[in-house]
C-alpha cells in the first residue's frame, strides 16, 4: 500500500494525437534503444554481411594459416588458412537461419499448449502439466544433447529440435497467466455476456498477455541462439563443412594454447551481442510495459 | 507438513517415471537402434543381430522396458555399450567430481548473490545499484563457453596462473589437494559468474520489494533502525524467493555446467553426458537423465522445505 | 488540558514530473491529551500524507515545511537518529490493512517485544511479559496461547488489535491511526473504534484518527478536521460540526454518506482537482452549489461561527440544519410479478479438488437459500465477509455450479447447454466491486461497451458506435471517452462504464456485487443515485450485494440478511429496520450509520 502515499487521482486527459504517439514510440531510449540497435546490427551482420563481403569462407590459404588480423584478412585466418571474417559472416547466417525459425516455432507451440491447458477441462490441464513437469525436470540443453545424438543434424531437424525443446517454459507461463486472467472480473463479465472460450482467449487473454508474450518471445530468440551455439560448440549443432559461431569458437578452443585471440573474441562477442540484444530488448519492453499491466 | 512433502514427492516421482519412459522409448524407437550406433551405418544384418542378441535388444520392447526397471530396482543402471561396464559403478567417480564442482559453485554464487542483492536493494535507484544492474545484464547475456574461453585465454594461456584442463589424470599422479583446487578455480569461477548474474538480480529485486512493504513502514514507525529492519525483518522474507529460485534454477546451473565441464575437460556428469551423446552410448545417457531428473526434483523439494522453515504460512497450504 | 500535538502551517510537497507538487497546504491543528481528533478527507485530500509527515515517514524526496510540536518538542528540527527515539516511544502508529502491516514471518510476540525493547532495552522475558499484558489489554482472548502465533493465524479484527497493542507498547502520548477500520466488516470496525476510544480515555492519550468515512468517527471523535484537496475546509468540536456543518463541502460530504432511513443521497458533481491543477481560490469552488465569483480570487480565511472554523466566504447559516429528504416513507412494495425464483439453493466449494486430496469437509458456502425476486424490484443482500453473499450472486449469474434451482421467468438453467444457455445467462448481468478489475486494461472504453453488441451480433459498426455514445450519455459520461483506455478514467467513471456495458446487453436483472465499496463517499452517492434512476426508468431488477447496511437500505425494496450461508431474515426494508427479528440483523443495523437525532 505504499503507493497510497502518492494519492494520484486518475487523469482524465484525452489520448495524445496518433502521430505524436507514433513518434513517441519510435524514439526509445536507454535499455530498449540499446537493445534494438544491437538487434539491428546483429541482423545486419547475419543476413546482409555475407553479401557485402564476398570472399569465399571455405577457400584455404595454407601460406597464411593462423595469422592475426591484416589488410588482406581483416579478422585474421584460422589454422587451415581460411578467412575468419568470411567464416564469421557465413556462420552468422547459419546461426540465425536456424535459431529464428526455431524461436518462432517454440513460441507458437508454447502459446498454444499453454492456452489449451489453461482453458481446457481440468483433467486435460493435469495431464498436460504433468508432461510439462517431466520435461522441465531436465535442463533443456540436456534434452537437446540427448535428442541431437539421436537424429541426423541438418537445418530442418535443428529447427524442429530447438523449436520442440525450448517451449515448456513459455507454455507454463502462458498456462499460469491464463488461469490467473480467466478468473478476473472482466473475463467473467465477458462470459456473462455470452462469450465462449475462443472469444475470451482471442479478445481478452491474448490482449492482456500481449506484453508478457512479446517480452518472453524476445527472450526466446536469445535462448534459441544460445542453445544452437551451445550445441554447435559441443559438436551437436550445425555440422561441418558448414560453420556457425559456436563451432568456430569450439575449433579455436582446440588450439587455445597457441593464443589465437582473434579466433576466440569475434565469435564469442557475436553470440554475446545476440544474447545481449535479445535480453536488453526484452528488459526494455518489460520496463516499458511492466507497470501498466 | 509431512503430507505436503509426501504429495510433492509422489507427484515428482511420477514426473521422473514419465521422463525416463519418454527417453527410453525415444532411444529404442530410433531408426536403426543402438546396434547401428555401435557398429556404424554400414553394419551387416548378421552383426546387428548378433549385437542385439548380446545386448538383449532382440526382446520385445515392453520386456526391455520392464527389465530396465527391474534392474533399477536392484540398483543397476544398465551396462555401457561401449565401455562394457556397469553404468552405476562407472558413474560413481563422475558423480563425486560433479558434486564437488556444483557444491562449490552454488555456495559461492549464493553468498556473492546475497551480498550484491542487499547492496542493490538498499541502494535502489542510485549508482551502486545501477552499476550492479548493468553488470547483471551483461553477465546474464554472456554464453558460458565464451566466459570459459576468455578465462582460459587470460589466466592459463596468458598469465599461466591456473591449469586449463581437467583433473582426468590426477589420481595417477598423486596430486595434492592444492592441485585439485587449482583445477577447480576456473570452472567454478565461470559457473559462479553466470549464476550470480541472475541470482543476485532476483535477490536484489526481492530485497527492494520487501523494503517497500507495509511492515517495513510499521517497523520504522516503532523506531527500529534501518539496519535492524534490514537484517531483522527484510532479509528473511527476501530469502524465500531466493531459495525457490535456487531450487528451480538447478537445471539452468547444470546447463552451464555441461558446457563448462566440456570446455575444461572436467570429468563430471555433464562431460560424460556429452561424450556419451557423441558416441551414442545410450545406457549412460538414460542413467544420467534419470540422475539429473532426481537431483532437480530433490532440489525443488529442499527449497520447499527450507521455505517452510522461513515462512510460517507455507506449511498451511 | 495540555496539548500533545500542535501542527503549525504544515505543508508537504512531493516532486512529480520534474517539479514540486504541493500535496498538503498549511495544516494547523492541536490535539490535547485524551482527545480524539478525526482527520477526514476523501482520497487525494492529503490526509495520509499529513499523518506520515508527523512521523517523518515520507519518502526522502518529500519536502516538509512548517512546525510539528510534539508535547513541547519541535520535532521537525530533529535528525533521523533522534527522530527514531520519538517514533514508537512518544507516538504510536496504527495502519490500514494489518495483514500487510505486520511482518508475516515473525510471531506477534516478537513484533510487540521489538517495539518495547527498541526504546526500553531490558530482557526478552520482561518484554514478553509486556507483550502479554498488551494483548490482554486490547482484548485478545486467551493471550498467553496466542503470543507465538503468526499474523496470518489471526482474523482481520484480531490482527488490528495486535497492531494497536504494538503501537501502545511504550505508552505513547499520541496515537496516529491511519484508516484502521477500513476493509473490516462494519461490526468489527465498530469494535475497533470502540477499543481505540476506550484506550484513549484510560491512557489519556491524544489520538489522530485519519479516515475517509465521517460515519465511523461520528460516535467517538471529540473534534473534526476536514481536508479537501490538501487544505483545511472546516474544523472544530465534533458535536458542533455534526449539528450544523458550515462549509458547503462538509455539508455535501455528510449528505452523501448513506444512512439507514435516508431517502435521497446528495450528489457532489465533478471530480477532485489534481494536485497540479488546484484552483487558486477556494478549491471546492468549481463543485460548490453556492459558488460566487469572489470564491475564485483567493483561498478564503477560516472564519469562526457556531463552534467551528470554516474556510468559506459564504458559510451556511447556523439556523439551517443539514437537510435530508424526508426519511423512508417508502411505498409499500407493489405486487411484483415474479421474475427470479431461487429454491433450496446450496453451494459447496472445494469438492474433491485434488488427486491426493480428500473431498472437502468445509461447511457449505450456501445452504437452503430461497426467495423470489419481483420484476423491477431491488433486493438487498447483506452480510459480513464469508457470509456467502458473493457466492449467492455468482450462483444467480450461473458462474459456479450449485444445487437447487434458479429460475428466470419461470425457466431454470439446468439442462441448458451451448447457445441456449448463453442467451439466457445474458439476461442477467453483473457489476463488480473493483471497477479497475472489471475492465480489460488493454481495450478501449468504446470497444468495452460494444462487447455485448458484438457478441450478440447483428449490429453494424455505425450502429454500435451510436449505441455506445448513447449509453455513455445514459450513465452520465462524455461520449468522447469512448477512445480512452481504462487507465485514463477514474474509479467512479470506470464503474459507470461497467454499468453501461451491462446495460448494452439489455438485461432484465443486474447483480450488483458491492458496486460502490471501493469508491469515495461522494462518488458512491452519485453512483447509487444513477443506479436508482436507471431502475426507475427502465424497470430493471437488481440484486444488490453489500456489507454496508446503510447502502442496502437506501437502495433496496426488500433486504435478505445472510449469515454463514443461510438467510436469517428477509423482509421489507422499512419493517426490517424498524423491527428486526433476528439478533444478527439488529447488530448489523446497529453498526451502520444512522440518521441521528442531532442531524434531523
Amino acid at each position: 500500500m505504499s503507493d497510497r502515499l502518492i494519492e494520484a487521482p486518475a487523469h482524465t486527459g484525452m489520448p495524445a494525437a496518433p502521430l505524436a504517439r507514433f513518434f513517441g514510440r519510435l524514439r526509445p531510449r536507454g535499455t530498449l534503444g540499446f537493445g534494438l540497435t544491437l538487434t539491428v546490427i546483429i541482423l545486419f551482420v547475419g543476413f546482409i554481411g555475407p553479401f557485402l563481403y564476398p570472399p569465399d569462407p571455405f577457400a584455404i590459404h595454407p601460406a597464411h594459416a593462423l595469422e592475426g588480423p591484416s589488410l588482406a584478412f581483416p579478422f585474421g585466418t584460422d589454422e587451415l588458412g581460411r578467412d575468419e571474417l568470411a567464416l564469421l559472416l557465413s556462420g552468422g547466417l547459419a546461426t540465425l537461419i536456424v535459431a529464428l525459425p526455431a524461436a518462432i516455432l517454440a513460441f507458437l507451440v508454447g502459446v498454444v499448449y499453454g492456452l489449451a491447458a489453461g482453458l481446457g477441462p481440468v483433467w486435460l490441464d493435469r495431464v498436460m502439466m504433468r508432461l510439462l513437469d517431466a520435461i522441465l525436470a531436465l535442463p533443456s540443453l540436456i534434452i537437446l544433447i540427448f535428442f541431437a545424438s539421436l537424429v541426423t543434424l541438418d537445418n530442418t531437424s535443428l529447427i524442429l529440435l530447438l523449436g520442440f525443446i525450448s517451449w515448456p517454459g513459455l507454455a507454463r507461463l502462458v498456462r499460469n497467466e491464463t488461469l490467473a486472467q480467466r478468473g478476473r472480473d472482466f473475463v467473467l463479465a465477458s462470459e456473462q455476456l455470452g462469450a465462449g472460450r475462443m472469444y475470451v482467449a482471442r479478445v481478452h487473454l491474448l490482449r492482456v498477455m500481449a506484453p508478457v508474450l512479446v517480452v518472453n518471445g524476445t527472450f526466446m530468440v536469445g535462448d534459441s541462439i544460445f542453445a544452437l551455439s551451445a550445441l554447435s560448440f559441443l559438436g551437436l549443432g550445425v555440422q561441418p563443412p558448414k560453420v556457425s559461431w559456436g563451432s568456430l569458437l569450439e575449433s579455436a578452443l582446440d588450439i587455445i594454447a597457441l593464443d589465437p585471440w582473434w579466433l576466440i573474441l569475434p565469435p564469442g562477442l557475436l553470440v554475446f551481442g545476440s544474447l545481449l540484444a535479445a535480453s536488453l530488448t526484452g528488459q526494455g519492453l518489460l520496463a516499458r510495459w511492466g507497470h501498466n499491466r | 507438513m509431512i503430507r505436503v512433502v509426501a504429495t510433492r514427492l509422489a507427484s515428482s516421482s511420477l514426473s521422473i517415471v514419465i521422463l525416463v519412459t519418454l527417453v527410453f522409448f525415444m532411444v529404442h524407437l530410433t531408426p536403426g537402434g543402438p546396434a547401428y550406433s555401435i557398429l556404424g551405418i554400414k553394419a551387416t544384418a548378421a552383426s546387428v543381430a548378433e549385437v542385439n542378441a548380446r545386448l538383449g535388444l532382440d526382446a520385445p520392447l515392453y520386456r526391455q522396458y520392464g527389465l530396465w526397471w527391474w534392474h533399477l530396482a536392484h540398483g543397476q543402471l544398465g551396462y555401457s555399450y561401449l565401455l562394457s561396464r556397469p553404468v552405476g559403478s562407472l558413474l560413481w567417480q563422475y558423480e563425486i567430481n560433479t558434486f564437488v564442482f556444483y557444491t562449490a559453485s552454488i555456495v559461492i554464487s549464493t553468498a556473492v548473490s546475497i551480498l550484491l542483492g542487499l547492496v542493490q536493494g538498499v541502494y535502489y535507484g542510485r549508482w551502486p545499484a545501477r552499476l550492479i544492474g548493468g553488470l547483471q545484464l551483461a553477465f546474464y547475456a554472456l554464453p558460458p563457453f565464451f566466459v570459459a574461453a576468455i578465462l582460459v585465454l587470460w589466466f592459463s594461456v596468458g598469465l599461466r596462473w591456473l591449469p586449463a584442463n581437467g583433473i582426468t589424470n590426477l589420481r595417477a599422479e598423486h596430486p595434492g589437494i592444492g592441485s585439485y583446487v587449482a583445477h577447480l578455480v576456473l570452472p567454478v569461477t565461470t559457473v559462479t559468474l553466470l549464476t550470480v548474474a541472475s541470482l543476485s538480480r532476483y535477490f536484489g529485486e526481492a530485497v527492494q520489494e520487501e523494503l517497500g512493504k507495509d511492515y517495513v513502514r510499521t517497523a520504522r514507525a516503532k523506531g527500529v533502525s534501518f539496519s535492524a529492519i534490514l537484517f531483522g525483518h527484510v532479509l528473511r522474507n527476501a530469502l524465500r524467493p531466493l531459495v525457490t529460485i535456487l531450487g528451480l534454477s538447478f537445471p539452468y546451473i547444470f546447463t552451464g555446467g555441461v558446457i563448462v565441464e566440456s570446455v575444461f575437460n572436467y570429468p563430471g556428469l555433464g562431460w560424460l553426458m556429452w561424450r556419451s551423446a557423441l558416441s551414442q552410448d545410450y545406457p549412460i545417457l538414460i542413467a544420467i537423465v534419470l540422475i539429473i531428473g532426481v537431483l532437480t526434483v530433490l532440489g525443488n523439494l529442499l527449497a520447499d522445505l527450507v521455505n517452510s522453515v522461513l515462512d510460517p504460512r507455507a506449511s498451511y497450504e | 488540558m495540555s496539548a500533545v500535538l500542535q501542527l503549525n502551517a504544515l505543508s508537504v510537497s512531493l516532486p512529480r514530473g520534474g517539479r514540486d507538487v504541493s500535496i498538503l497546504d498549511g495544516l494547523s491543528l492541536t490535539i490535547n491529551a485524551g482527545e480524539m481528533m478525526a482527520l477526514v478527507g476523501e482520497s487525494g485530500s492529503g490526509k495520509t500524507i499529513a499523518a506520515l509527515s508527523i512521523m517523518r515517514l515520507l519518502p526522502p524526496r518529500a519536502r516538509i515545511t512548517g512546525s510539528v510540536d510534539l508535547d513541547g518538542t519541535e520535532i521537525t528540527a530533529l535528525d533521523e537518529r533522534a527522530m527514531r527515539a520519538v517514533r514508537g516511544r512518544d507516538v504510536g502508529m496504527v495502519f490500514q490493512n494489518p495483514l500487510a502491516a505486520l511482518n508475516p514471518s515473525r510471531t506477534v510476540a516478537s513484533q510487540i517485544q521489538e517495539a518495547w525493547r527498541v526504546h526500553n532495552g531490558g530482557s526478552v522475558r520482561a518484554a514478553r511479559a509486556r507483550a502479554l499484558e498488551l494483548l490482554g489489554e486490547v482484548g485478545i482472548p486467551n493471550p498467553e496461547a496466542r503470543l507465538d502465533d503468526y499474523p496470518h493465524e489471526f482474523s482481520g479484527g484480531m490482527r488490528q488489535r495486535v497492531m494497536i497493542a504494538m503501537a501502545l507498547a511504550c505508552s505513547p502520548k499520541l496515537l496516529i491511526a491511519d484508516e484502521p477500520t477500513t476493509g473490516l466488516d462494519p461490526l468489527i470496525a465498530r469494535q475497533i473504534m470502540g477499543l481505540i476510544a476506550r484506550l484513549r480515555r484510560e491512557h489519556r492519550m491524544g489520538v489522530l484518527f485519519v479516515t475517509h468515512d465521517l460515519s465511523v468517527v461520528e460516535e467517538h471523535a471529540d473534534s473534526i478536521h476536514v481536508l479537501y484537496a490538501g487544505r483545511t475546509v472546516e474544523c472544530g468540536p465534533a458535536k458542533d460540526f455534526f449539528a450544523h456543518p458550515r462549509h458547503p463541502y462538509s455539508e455535501a460530504l455528510l449528505g452523501s454518506v448513506a444512512r439507514v432511513g435516508q431517502a435521497r443521497l446528495q450528489n457532489i458533481p465533478g471530480n477532485l482537482p489534481e494536485p497540479e491543477a488546484r484552483p487558486r481560490g477556494c478549491r471546492f469552488a468549481p463543485r460548490c452549489a453556492y459558488h460566487q465569483p469572489e470564491c475564485d480570487a483567493a483561498y478564503p480565511p477560516a472564519l469562526p461561527g457556531g463552534g467551528t472554523l470554516a474556510a468559506c466566504l459564504y458559510p451556511l447559516p447556523l439556523t439551517e440544519r443539514i437537510s435530508y429528504a424526508e426519511p423512508a416513507a417508502k411505498p409499500p412494495p407493489p405486487n411484483w410479478a415474479p421474475q427470479l425464483e431461487v429454491r433450496d439453493l446450496g453451494v459447496r466449494y472445494g469438492n474433491g479438488a485434488g488427486l491426493f486430496r480428500a473431498a472437502s469437509k468445509l461447511p457449505p458456502a450456501l445452504a437452503e437459500v430461497a426467495f423470489t425476486l419481483g420484476r423491477g424490484e431491488c433486493l438487498g443482500v447483506v452480510g459480513e465477509s464469508g457470509s456467502g453473499k458473493s457466492t449467492l450472486g455468482r450462483a444467480i449469474l450461473q458462474m459456479i455450479p450449485y444445487q437447487g434451482e434458479i429460475a428466470l421467468d419461470g425457466e431454470g438453467f439446468s439442462g441448458l447447454r451451448g447457445a441456449a444457455r448463453r442467451s439466457r445467462r445474458r439476461r442477467i448481468q453483473v457489476v463488480f466491486q473493483d471497477p479497475r478489475e472489471s475492465l480489460n486494461p488493454r481495450i478501449r472504453i468504446g470497444d468495452i461497451i460494444a462487447e455485448p453488441l458484438r457478441l450478440a451480433g447483428g449490429t453494424s459498426r455505425t450502429e454500435q458506435r451510436r449505441r455506445v455514445e448513447s449509453l455513455l450519455d445514459r450513465v452520465g459520461l462524455n461520449p468522447e471517452m469512448a477512445g480512452l483506455l481504462p487507465a485514463g478514467v477514474s474509479g467512479g467513471q470506470a464503474q459507470r462504464i461497467a454499468i453501461a456495458r451491462a446495460l448494452a446487453a439489455e438485461p432484465e436483472l443486474v447483480v450488483l456485487d458491492e458496486p460502490t465499496s471501493s469508491l469515495d463517499v461522494s462518488t458512491q452517492a452519485m453512483l447509487l443515485n444513477l443506479l436508482k434512476d436507471l431502475a426507475r426508468d427502465t424497470g430493471l431488477s437488481y440484486i444488490l450485494i453489500s456489507h454496508d447496511f446503510a447502502v442496502v437500505s437506501y437502495m433496496a425494496d426488500r433486504i435478505a440478511v445472510l449469515n454463514a450461508g443461510r438467510i436469517v431474515e428477509l423482509g421489507d426494508t422499512g419493517s426490517l429496520i424498524a423491527a428486526p427479528r433476528h439478533h444478527y440483523t439488529a447488530a448489523l443495523i446497529g453498526a451502520a450509520p444512522q440518521l441521528r437525532p442531532h442531524l434531523r
